[in-house]
């Protein structure tokens, strides 16, 4: 009899519960926009081979990286020499790289035509490494780091902003040679 | 009885939307989107998902007009769009491996919120997506259909594809799990308060 109460009560709260809800989701606007993107995804999905390039591009890079940054290089004496001497010019070149980078990827649309969860959760992890590493850097600067260590941290940041590049780049093929 | 059925929507605009006129097809969305998002966000609880089961909903809708014969409301025949797309999605393997990954932990306390509670929502409503959210995505379901939507223990097997037994031990797991999350509403505590 209590048990039978209870279920009433319960289904009678989640009733109201369908009343109170007012939560509504995107207007007609958003509605045909993603209708419309569905529309070019389904196109997209007959010549898929682009776009699994893409993905397979995404992944591959998504995979290498960590074992790049994990694996010490362990190179020899002249090498390192040479390594040091050219070390100067090396960064003033990757500055100007990566600044063309981030030009490049600013001139990019906000949200690509196609967005593939692969693809995405990479983009997003890459933008999420690049701005820990500018909040890294921020934070050593401040605290006086050696300028070796702001150095290596800055090429850190170039290897970022050109995988983040190659993946993107790798997606506007994608997206304009369907 | 859920919102959606309850909808009125004029033949007439059926019949203009059926033929494609855009404005039509924005007056229906409009009546109907808060209730088919509202079912199907209690349904599948993520938000991102329930957005793209929306979509499909929507989308099936305006393209099956055609089909729509009007013998039963038009909300009640969205309303099973919406249901088959969203069990389609609770059994699929995508789902069972993200459950896998939500889910690794079995312990309840530690289950991520699925359902985010709307700020206008009462307290009591507050309550009631606190205690669904605590179930599992099976169990919520079932207890929606059976005790919001209406549907019997027979048209829940047949939905899931299982026995009737499965509705009702799902149903009943779900509603000890409910009565132990859910606190008596306020106005009952008011009453027992003495004064």
């Amino acid at each position: 009899m209590h048990t039978d109460i209870a279920a009433k009560n319960i289904s009678r709260r989640l009733r109201a519960a369908v009343e109170a809800s007012d939560e509504a989701p995107y207007d007609w606007a958003e509605f045909q926009r993603r209708r419309q993107q569905s529309i070019v995804t389904r196109v997209i999905e007959r010549n898929r081979t682009a776009a699994i390039a893409a993905s397979v591009v995404a992944a591959v890079v998504v995979v290498a990286y960590p074992f790049g940054r994990l694996i010490p290089r362990h190179e020899p004496a002249h090498v390192q020499a040479r390594t040091t001497a050219r070390t100067d010019l090396s960064e003033a070149q990757d500055q100007v790289r990566t600044r063309a980078l981030e030009g490049w990827l600013a001139g990019l649309p906000r949200e690509r035509v196609i967005v593939r969860v692969g693809t995405r959760a990479a983009v997003s992890s890459l933008q999420d490494q690049i701005a820990a590493l500018d909040d890294l850097t921020s934070a050593e600067r401040l605290a006086g780091a050696r300028p070796a260590r702001l150095d290596a941290l800055d090429r850190q940041r170039a290897q970022l902003v050109t995988s983040l590049a190659q993946l993107q780049y790798a997606e506007m093929l994608a997206s304009a040679n369907p | 009885m859920s919102r959606l059925t309850d909808i009125p929507l004029p033949e007439e605009l059926i019949e203009r939307a059926r033929h494609g006129e855009e404005t039509a097809q924005a007056a229906i969305y409009g009546a109907v989107a808060p209730a088919v998002f509202a079912l199907i966000r209690r349904l599948v609880g993520n938000r991102a998902v329930a957005e793209d089961l929306f979509q499909d909903t929507m989308l099936a809708c305006f393209q099956r007009l055609g089909d729509f014969r009007g013998e039963a409301p038009l909300g009640a025949w969205l309303r099973q769009i919406a249901i088959s797309r969203c069990l389609m999605y609770l059994r699929s393997p995508w789902h069972r491996a993200r459950l896998h990954w939500d889910f690794a932990d079995d312990d309840v306390s530690s289950r991520p919120r699925l359902l985010p509670v709307t700020p206008a929502a009462s307290a009591d409503a507050v309550d009631v997506e606190r205690a669904l959210a605590s179930l599992t995505p099976v169990g919520r379901a079932v207890v929606w259909l059976f005790e919001v939507e209406g549907y019997s223990h027979e048209e829940i097997a047949g939905l899931f594809g299982r026995s009737v037994s499965f509705s009702k031990s799902q149903l009943a797991r779900a509603l000890a799990r409910l009565r132990q999350g859910l606190a008596p509403p306020a106005e009952d505590q008011e009453a027992c308060t003495p004064i």
